[in-house]
């Protein structure tokens, strides 16, 4: 085995300082540490710390503390998303929200329906079809009164008749 | 991008993570579920707290602040990595941020005077003569300057790795760095600790 300090590879010393070295590991280290003074020295340091930090026991936690946490929960303002969720917790968030969803959907299209506005009268199909023959009118018309003038005009004797 | 990936992973974690899973029933509006994470995190957190900060009141109240936070982000929640990762992320920020804004010096005057909010753990039946408890009690003053001594995040880091046996990877998502920096906090602070611990053995 390379020497960990010198593969700067510390955290194996660290983890067989608090035993937590996986078997395969340990026994290299443990031959390892036969022959390397600095790295049995590291860890002796290291158990002395290990053992030192085990002594410091904090106190335990005050018996009111769940009590004064609840106390602040229940103070926390509610959302409006929370109020609005209320009546469908017993069903759990998860199915809630597509169960609001669908209520608001069927709300909706009931909301349009009922808005929805009388049928408009259908436009006369004859006023469309003037609109579409007025050009072709108008060439009738104009064709008529060409024809009305070349009937209306004097009739001049030819003078090939008059000859005659 | 990350938040997808996350997303995706979430559900391998819920498999692992019965706590994360306790959570999801949060969300759902379970306050029972919150119950049983607070009966089962509330010790360790406050005792994380406790020696960051080494202020049992103000430790106590970081603590209220921390599961506060767990039960209003009840709503987002996601479960994209281990649930005490979470946890113990908003306790650091929660700490380090404490101890940014001054209170600190509090902790270093407690450290001042003779502390009786933190007894050594005694067997009944095995009552220490006065000599033994006085040595005791010296011990664990030396132990608790020394940690005090650290950099904030060494301090958070070996409290995560000696107190809670958290991996590097999860100690790096709580300090949110990476695993190479926090073997490097780790590193670090057990050397100021063996230099000034290690007569103790």
């Amino acid at each position: 085995m390379i020497c960990p300090l010198e593969a700067k590879r510390n955290e194996v010393l660290l983890e067989y300082s608090s035993r937590k070295l996986d078997a395969g590991e340990l026994r290299l280290l443990e031959d390892h540490l036969e022959t390397c003074p600095a790295c049995r020295d590291f860890v002796q340091a290291q158990r002395a710390v290990w053992d030192a930090l085990d002594v410091w026991e904090p106190a335990p936690v005050s018996a009111d503390f769940d009590s004064r946490l609840y106390r602040r929960i229940e103070r926390q303002p509610v959302s409006w998303f929370d109020r609005m969720m209320r009546p469908f917790q017993p069903f759990g968030l998860r199915h809630a929200i597509p169960i609001a969803v669908s209520a608001a959907v069927i709300l909706t299209a009931g909301l349009l329906v009922q808005r929805a506005p009388a049928p408009r009268p259908q436009p006369q199909h004859d006023t469309a079809q003037m609109e579409v023959l007025q050009p072709e009118q108008v060439v009738l018309a104009l064709d008529e009164m060409e024809a009305l003038s070349q009937l209306s005009s004097p009739v001049r004797p030819n003078k090939a008749d008059s000859k005659m | 991008m990350e938040q997808r990936v996350n997303r995706s992973v979430g559900a391998g974690v819920t498999d692992l993570d019965p706590d994360a899973e306790l959570m999801l029933r949060v969300r759902d509006g379970d306050g029972a579920s919150f119950g049983v994470l607070l009966d089962k995190h509330r010790l360790p957190v406050v005792h994380f707290l406790y020696r960051m900060i080494q202020n049992h009141g103000v430790a106590e109240e970081l603590a209220q602040e921390v599961f506060l936070r767990v039960y209003r982000s009840r709503a987002t929640y996601e479960p994209t990595a281990k649930f005490t990762t979470w946890l113990f992320r908003i306790a650091t920020h929660l700490a380090l941020n404490s101890l940014r804004d001054g209170k600190h010096e509090r902790m270093q005057e407690r450290l001042d005077e003779n502390t009786g909010d933190m007894p050594v753990r005694q067997l009944a039946d095995v009552r220490p003569t006065v000599e033994q408890s006085m040595v005791r009690q010296a011990r664990l003053e030396e132990v608790r300057r020394a940690v005090a001594a650290l950099p904030e995040k060494q301090r958070a880091a070996v409290l995560m790795h000696k107190y809670r046996e958290m991996e590097y990877t999860q100690i790096a998502k709580v300090l949110d760095c990476s695993e190479s920096a926090v073997k490097s906090l780790l590193f670090r602070a057990y050397e100021t600790l063996r230099a000034r611990l290690a007569h103790m053995a």
